[in-house]
């Protein structure tokens, strides 16, 4: 039976591996789902939410861009699909509180360098993704 | 007089068993270490060879824009030395070494011509190559021990910014590579252009012909291939702290065993340096006693 192999892998750690039915995610293309016996594929992932369904229910993840590589079919018509990402999470690890606190804090952070001194570009874009990211953990954690 | 010497030698000793005390501490310490570097460089390694595996993919996908992007420079005016070493010493000649290859690397790119900028990780880096009368442009301190993944983007959006403005053609790598517990070695690539790995990480069974992309394989590398360079400083990070350990362990093991020795042979000259000022002791009492029993 064709089945899919799901790793979405972190450089600190492979964050969940394991037998899926489907990936759903978002490329820049827009979005995406990933079958058995998916054509062997290499893309982007933009920040959001990615999605694995498994027998077991469906596990979701935060994930903070990346990529993506669906594997050529092995042998035993397993499919695999990896997804790589610099930072992500599941979202049910995500700490509400603190993501919280983290968009108040970048929020606080854009409005006095928008006061102050509107040249400060890598500020303003340090403080523009620590938002983002406050944002999208607090989107992810909320369905 | 006789007992100063044993005092002396008694102090020696204390000295000796405190220093084996700090070296065991500190071999017991770096064992632990390693097994938790160790445990991180594995749990990197999935993420390294995916990142691998997709470079090697969009390269076969349209190598018209893989050359553009990743081809060899012609004419290498500027390189950048990207240079791993450790924040702290007793650690045997794992500082040195890589620091030596470094110097090597930094000496015969010079020989040819090349304009050398020097970035180093590690607090031994820095002074080493200043000593030589080298400009070090900048120097990672702190994370040495225990690299996270934000301090490899950290470096690696530092070492990219030249290559990126092309004042620097050329991006080299020189860092201890963790083989496994028993060899590290030092070594020195290319890192940018980006070196697509030539013998595949993983040889897939069964070929469907054609890979699909999205986007479009030029834009996808365009974005990709400061990912990949992140991901490469971050494992060489991760092997170096290894590394680091590793030597550190093996270094204090073998001071320990010295301090060891060195107190052995220090007991037995004190014992013997007690025993003979016993005997003169003894000497001359039984000396004494004989003039007194002679002189009645």
């Amino acid at each position: 039976m064709a089945t899919l192999k799901v790793e979405i892998v972190t450089p600190e750690a492979a964050l969940w591996r394991g037998e899926a039915n489907a990936l759903i995610a978002r490329s820049s293309e827009g979005d995406f789902t990933i079958l058995p016996q998916h054509t062997e594929t290499v893309g982007d992932i933009v920040a959001g939410v990615v999605r694995v369904q498994t027998n077991e229910g469906e596990f979701a993840f935060a994930v903070h861009g990346g990529y993506f590589q669906v594997g050529p079919d092995d042998v035993e018509g397993v499919t695999r699909a990896t997804v790589l990402a610099g930072v992500a999470e599941r979202t049910t690890d995500i700490d509400v509180a603190r993501a919280q606190a983290a968009k108040e804090r970048a929020e606080a952070e854009l409005a006095a360098l928008t006061k102050g001194d509107p040249e400060d570009h890598a500020a303003h874009l340090l403080a523009h993704a620590a938002l983002e990211r406050a944002e999208l953990r607090l989107r992810a954690a909320a369905n | 007089m006789a007992g100063g010497q044993e005092r002396n030698l008694r102090r020696r000793i204390k000295t000796v068993n405190a220093t084996r005390k700090i070296t065991k501490a500190m071999e017991l310490i770096a064992a632990s270490q390693i097994t938790r570097s160790q445990a991180r460089i594995t749990a990197n390694r999935p993420f390294r060879d995916g990142m691998r595996r997709i470079i090697i993919e969009a390269a076969k996908g349209d190598p018209a824009a893989a050359k553009r992007l990743l081809a060899q420079p012609e004419n290498v005016e500027s390189a950048l030395v990207l240079i791993v070493a450790g924040d702290r010493g007793l650690s045997g000649a794992y500082n040195s070494s890589v620091l030596r290859a470094g110097e090597r690397l930094v000496n015969s790119l010079r020989a040819q011509g090349t304009n050398v900028r020097i970035i180093a990780v590690g607090k031994k880096a820095a002074p080493y190559f200043r000593f030589r009368g080298f400009n070090v442009e900048q120097s990672f301190i702190g994370f040495a021990d225990r690299p996270s993944f934000a301090d490899a983007r950290g470096v690696a959006s530092t070492v990219a910014a030249p290559y990126i403005d092309g004042e620097v053609q050329q991006v080299f790598l020189v860092s201890t590579r963790f083989l496994s517990a028993g060899s590290q070695v030092v070594e020195t690539e290319q890192l940018l252009p980006l070196s697509v790995p030539e013998a595949p990480v993983e040889t897939s069974t069964k070929l469907k012909g054609y890979t699909e992309f999205e986007p479009e394989v030029e834009q996808l590398l365009f974005f990709l291939a400061p990912r990949a360079l992140e991901s490469e400083i971050f494992s060489a990070l991760l092997e170096g702290a290894a590394s680091f350990h590793t030597s550190q362990q093996r270094a204090m093991a073998a001071a320990t065993d010295n301090a060891d020795d060195l107190g052995q042979n220090l007991t037995r000259i004190m014992n013997r340096a007690r025993q003979d000022s016993i005997t003169t002791e003894i000497m001359e009492i039984v000396g004494g006693a004989e003039a007194l029993r002679s002189g009645k």
